[in-house]
């Protein structure tokens, strides 16, 4: 093992196990006023009028009348407003923050106003919906030749359902008005800086009148990149009016049915095969974004460049759109469209193969990308493609292929197995050029008098491990003590814009920025003396230009590759199913840290396995989500699944540190289509096509087929 | 108003709130024992798991008058403990701590199920957390962690 | 404002229970969940007269303050119960969780609840006034409607010791742990003499009380296995025909399907 991966204890370690680290509610509520939000209670309508009960002095009541600056959150598009406008578009828009010192007595108020809707009839069938926000096309080759000359085509539509980011922590964030009116925003999140830029616009000050801090963070998983904008902004307009701080925490509750989670979807695949090779696909891919666009076109972009998956395929056209309902927004969620996508390819694939009377893997196997392959959106896979090999580690790993000529002879009995399996990628960084043209990454290492050296970045810490490998990759290279670099919490107010913390991106794109800037300050080293270096994001050479508007170019630097095996086993009577080995071969190149990065695969590939399996949402008639507490939206627990089996293969990245690529959203990508292959095989070869794919669904098959 | 007493980390104390109040608010906004963390207040995350006579609660699902002339246990005094330490140390050497919000309850009902099982399989292990959800880890590294540290701490338990 | 009582004995506790507008507390786990603003509670968690586990020739008595946990960790209490309520959410619940919360929060997806439908226990409820001793069937009246009467509490679970040896206990739950019961089925079986002397089928968390039909089972009662397997379609038709069942979190058709795959598979572990 090199010994950048070599482990460590991580250095929030003992503030986290002795409970000791503070959480956005954890600091005391003196001299704090509690904010809750007055929701929409109904999907759509124009707003006549809140009457509010008369307000105990101290008590506030605030809304898109007290935002100074413009009522719109940054986000990619500006069509989140901070408070509703004159109408509200889902069940759960914020109309208003009611403030005040007691959290009870707030509560109260909140419940007594009544809100004066006049109802509008809601879009909320996303099968039908047809107003898009956002809408792709991009392809390479002749997609209608293809399919004339086909000896076979088939066509297949495939559903997946939302996905809850299930952090332990509630959204909360909490806003306190500093001397000379300046405002501080703090709290749970993933992006300083985007709610820097979100709240400096709706404050209607320049950058120097607001900074941002990020608390300790009980999970993110995409879940705190944008929705932290939204309500950063509440909490300050709120702060500003009331002159005092404000905090507001949401409920599971409140969490769950009013943030953002993962898109539901609508992938309609045609594959055009010859002599037993699939030579097109023509591809449209669905995304219910709800009322608002937040960070659906990224979503998108990302889904829709995965939709042909790790194939070659010579012919691709491919048409993406995010189309607006009235329910709860989808952001982003640890895999940012790609489960999605990929989910219906590998499960097309299965499909073909077993039309054709060949194994899946074999078929996959058959069509897979290798370096100096076109990518879909004619870029290039620029480095080597591991999957093969990594292919024969899980067959290794697991007996794949023995189990899988197993399982598929006829089974009869009460339970029955099967084994499926899924390879995948996951681009690394940013999509397209959003990191040369948007973010313009900057890091700093300050180093002080006593040769400790700081890391100056806005990486948020959320659980995977940035205040330990940052650190980690700077004391390796200054060749120092860990305990002499540190990293704390990022506050704008004193560290430069690294960009968010998203997209797998912080530990292969900044931390090859600190990794540079450490050989800078190394060589400038200068005993007892206060020194800082900085370095900027600079694209690699290699690069084929992205550009959005042909969608053409290198989508992403590179790729973090991966393949999943599920064995499981199908009790016909209940339809329940038992995982019984899960195997996940991850290449993230070079880990920075062993544990860490095992564990972000671990905890991954069970939020994978969750979404494949019991984790299912859904909103009601009137718009309104069901599963809106932890007792109805069921996420694996400790007796849910076996040890995972996850091994790491090493293919390095020049450009990322000592070969690091990104690794968090990998190991979430493609479970679910090795589960359901698992599920379709223990079935005697049905052909399934939705997830999250539950045990009511498993005994409706079985009662259908006849299984 | 009633008068609740009870012993909180070692420490006697009364409580002169309502008896239907939530131990879990009360610890947090009284006692200031933050540790004690909120995950859903309906008894399915175990965040805010504490021990009341040596016993694995839900602080969330256990009113004030529930705990008249009980002895209640969170981290802020789990911490001093030497089999806390071998807990840490444990967790620590596997990275099994990511977020951190489900860990104080994690370890607290690592601890309860240590004092009643010195030597739990993974099984027994993984029933014995099957009440703390966590988001992060998938479990594995916490499980282990658990289990290493019933063997290294021969004797705590 | 008095906002509770806390009762330190029976006695106590039913002086309270029959002057006061009070709701008994026992274990919190579901009280705690609804948050109630407007009720008082009579604190009973602590009431040493119902935290008993004994004996007598007919039956195992489980005070209604006896939690699961303790359930488990005695000798005296029947493997059946023991298979269910070990299978009850997780452990913190399950030491704070009540065999008299069970039944007095009055859900159908009460997983002690099933066995005492399926077991035939019996109910010792407790006033001022006396005790009465109830069928658990009879207690329940309705959906969330008990026959507990405002100075009454329930004390004792009387659980028959003999002939629930043979059970067949399934619980369906939406994940292994933390789960709430989607379905759940007990069945115990007896034969005498080569013929069938008890065939008891429960339903738990598919209707607004627990379900047992005792005149379907008095089908196979004095059967012999032989007779019984001539007459195994007709008993499942009926069983088919009289189960209506309710929509939850799963569909009342996935409902029906799995539990008479269990019904299926209780008869067939019993040779029929």
């Amino acid at each position: 093992m090199e010994k950048i991966s070599q482990s460590v204890v991580k250095k929030d370690h003992a503030p986290k196990i002795s409970g000791r680290s503070i959480y956005v509610a954890d600091y005391p509520s003196e001299g704090v006023l509690c904010g809750k939000i007055l929701h929409s209670k109904v999907a759509r309508a124009r707003i006549k009028g809140v009457d509010v009960p008369e307000l105990p002095e101290g008590y506030f009541y605030v809304d898109a009348r007290d935002v100074p600056g413009d009522n719109n959150v940054n986000i990619v598009l500006d069509d989140t407003p901070v408070f509703c406008r004159e109408t509200v578009e889902y069940i759960g828009e914020p109309i208003a923050m009611i403030c005040g010192p007691d959290p009870a007595k707030v509560e109260e108020i909140r419940d007594a106003c009544i809100v004066n809707y006049e109802e509008l009839e809601p879009v909320l069938d996303f099968r039908s919906a047809d107003e898009k926000f956002f809408d792709y096309n991009f392809g390479h080759g002749d997609v209608d030749k293809a399919f004339k000359e086909a000896d076979k085509v088939y066509e297949e539509e495939f559903e997946t359902g939302y996905q809850e980011q299930g952090y332990l922590e509630t959204q909360g964030m909490m806003a306190e008005p500093e001397e000379g009116g300046r405002m501080f925003v703090h709290g749970s999140a993933q992006c300083a800086y985007y709610i820097h830029g979100a709240v400096k616009r709706v404050l209607g000050c320049d950058s120097d009148g607001v900074h941002i801090l990020q608390d300790v963070t009980g999970g993110g998983f995409g879940g705190k990149e944008a929705f932290p904008s939204i309500l950063g902004c509440e909490v300050a307009v709120a702060a500003r009016k009331c002159n005092k701080p404000v905090r507001c925490v949401f409920d599971r509750r409140e969490d769950m049915e009013y943030t953002s989670k993962r898109h539901p979807s609508l992938c309609h695949y045609k594959a055009a095969v010859k002599d037993g090779r699939v030579t097109a696909l023509d591809i449209d891919v669905k995304f219910n974004a709800g009322a608002y666009s937040t960070l659906s076109a990224v979503v998108l972009q990302r889904g829709i460049i995965a939709s042909p998956g790790i194939y070659n395929v010579p012919n691709v056209r491919v048409h993406g759109w995010a189309v607006k309902t009235n329910t709860t927004p989808c952001g982003a969620y640890r895999g940012f469209g790609g489960p999605q996508t990929f989910f219906a390819i590998e499960m097309l694939m299965d499909h073909i193969a077993a039309d054709l009377g060949k194994d899946s893997l074999e078929f996959k196997e058959a069509h897979l990308v290798k370096e100096g392959d076109v990518t879909s959106t004619n870029g290039k896979y620029h480095f080597p493609v591991p999957v093969k090999d990594m292919i024969e580690e899980i067959d290794k790993a697991c007996d794949y292929r023995k189990k899988r000529a197993e399982y598929k002879k006829p089974q009869s009995g009460r339970y029955r197995r099967g084994i499926g399996m899924s390879m995948y990628f996951h681009g690394a960084g940013f999509t397209g050029s959003g990191e040369r043209d948007l973010i313009k990454a900057v890091a700093k290492l300050r180093k002080y008098k006593d040769g400790r050296v700081e890391v100056l970045a806005s990486n948020g810490e959320i659980g995977q491990g940035v205040r330990t490998t940052f650190p980690k990759i700077v004391a390796n290279e200054l060749d120092i003590p860990l305990d002499r670099v540190f990293y704390d919490h990022p506050d704008t107010a004193r560290v430069p814009d690294s960009g968010p913390t998203v997209a797998s991106r912080s530990l292969m794109v900044v931390g090859e920025l600190l990794r540079r800037a450490a050989i800078k300050l190394k060589e400038q080293w200068a005993d007892g003396e206060e020194q800082e270096v900085e370095e900027r994001f600079k694209e690699p050479d290699f690069l084929i230009p992205f550009y959005l508007d042909k969608f053409e170019g290198d989508a992403y630097p590179t790729y973090a590759w991966a393949v999943n095996a599920i064995e499981l086993e199908i009790d016909t009577y209940t339809g329940r199913a038992k995982v019984l080995g899960a195997y996940g071969n991850f290449d993230v190149g070079t880990p920075a840290d062993y544990n860490i990065v095992l564990g972000q695969m671990e905890g991954g590939f069970l939020q994978g396995i969750g979404y494949a399996s019991i984790e299912k949402m859904e909103y009601d008639n009137k718009g309104r989500i069901r599963n809106n507490s932890y007792s109805d939206y069921l996420m694996p627990t400790t007796k849910d699944v076996p040890n995972l089996k996850c091994m790491l293969h090493v293919e390095k990245y020049p450009e990322g540190p000592y070969g690091a690529k990104g690794a968090g959203e990998l190991p979430l990508v493609g479970a679910t289509s090795a589960y359901l292959e698992a599920v379709e095989q223990a079935l005697g070869g049905v052909k399934l096509n939705h997830a999250p794919f539950t045990a009511e669904d498993t005994l409706a098959v079985i009662e259908k087929e006849g299984v | 108003m009633a008068e609740i007493r009870f012993v909180l980390n070692g420490k006697e104390e009364t409580y002169t709130g309502s008896l239907s109040d939530r131990l879990l608010d009360v610890l947090r906004d009284v006692y200031r024992c933050t540790s004690v963390k909120c995950g859903c207040k309906e008894g399915e995350c175990g965040a805010c798991s504490v021990l009341i006579d040596g016993t694995l609660y839900n602080s969330c699902c256990v009113a004030m008058g529930a705990v008249e002339g009980s002895s209640i246990v969170t981290m802020e005094s789990f911490r001093e403990t030497k089999r806390f330490e071998a807990l840490e140390k444990a967790f620590g050497e596997l990275s099994a701590v990511q977020c951190g919000f489900c860990i104080p309850g994690m370890v607290l009902a690592a601890e309860a199920l240590l004092s009643k099982n010195p030597h739990p399989t993974e099984d027994e292990i993984r029933d014995g957390l099957s009440g703390n959800l966590c988001r992060c880890t998938g479990y594995n590294a916490i499980v282990n962690a658990v289990n290493n540290a019933a063997k290294e701490g021969n004797g705590l338990w | 404002m008095v906002n509770g009582y806390i009762a330190r004995s029976l006695t106590e506790a039913l002086k309270i229970r029959a002057e006061k507008d009070v709701v008994p507390y026992a274990g919190g786990t579901d009280l705690m969940v609804e948050n109630r603003k407007d009720v008082e509670y009579l604190f009973i968690n602590k009431v040493p007269e119902l935290k008993k586990i004994s004996v007598d020739d007919e039956y195992v008595r489980i005070g209604a303050g006896v939690t699961f946990t303790e359930a488990l960790e005695n000798n005296d209490v029947p493997e059946l119960m023991k298979e269910a309520v070990s299978r009850i959410a997780a452990p913190a619940i399950r030491n704070a969780g009540t065999f008299g919360g069970n039944l007095g929060n009055g859900s159908a997806k009460a997983d002690s609840v099933l066995i005492e439908f399926v077991t035939d226990s019996k109910l010792c409820l407790a006033s001022e006034k006396g005790e009465r001793i109830v069928d658990v069937d009879k207690f329940y009246l309705g959906r969330k409607k008990l026959d507990l009467k405002s100075d009454e509490l329930i004390k004792e679970i009387l659980i028959p010791k003999k002939g629930i040896d043979n059970y067949s206990y399934e619980k369906v739950g939406g994940r292994n742990a933390l789960a709430i019961s989607r379905i759940s089925f007990a069945g115990v079986f007896g034969t005498e003499n080569g013929r069938i002397v008890k065939a008891a089928a429960a339903f738990g968390a598919v209707s607004d009380t627990v379900l047992r039909f005792k005149d379907i089972e008095e089908k196979l009662i004095g059967k012999t296995i032989d007779e019984a397997k001539a007459i195994k379609d007709e008993y499942l038709k009926a069983y088919a025909e009289r189960m209506v069942l309710t929509r939850g979190r799963v569909s009342a058709e996935y409902r029906k399907s799995v539990c008479m795959n269990l019904l299926k598979e209780f008869l067939s572990k019993n040779g029929i």
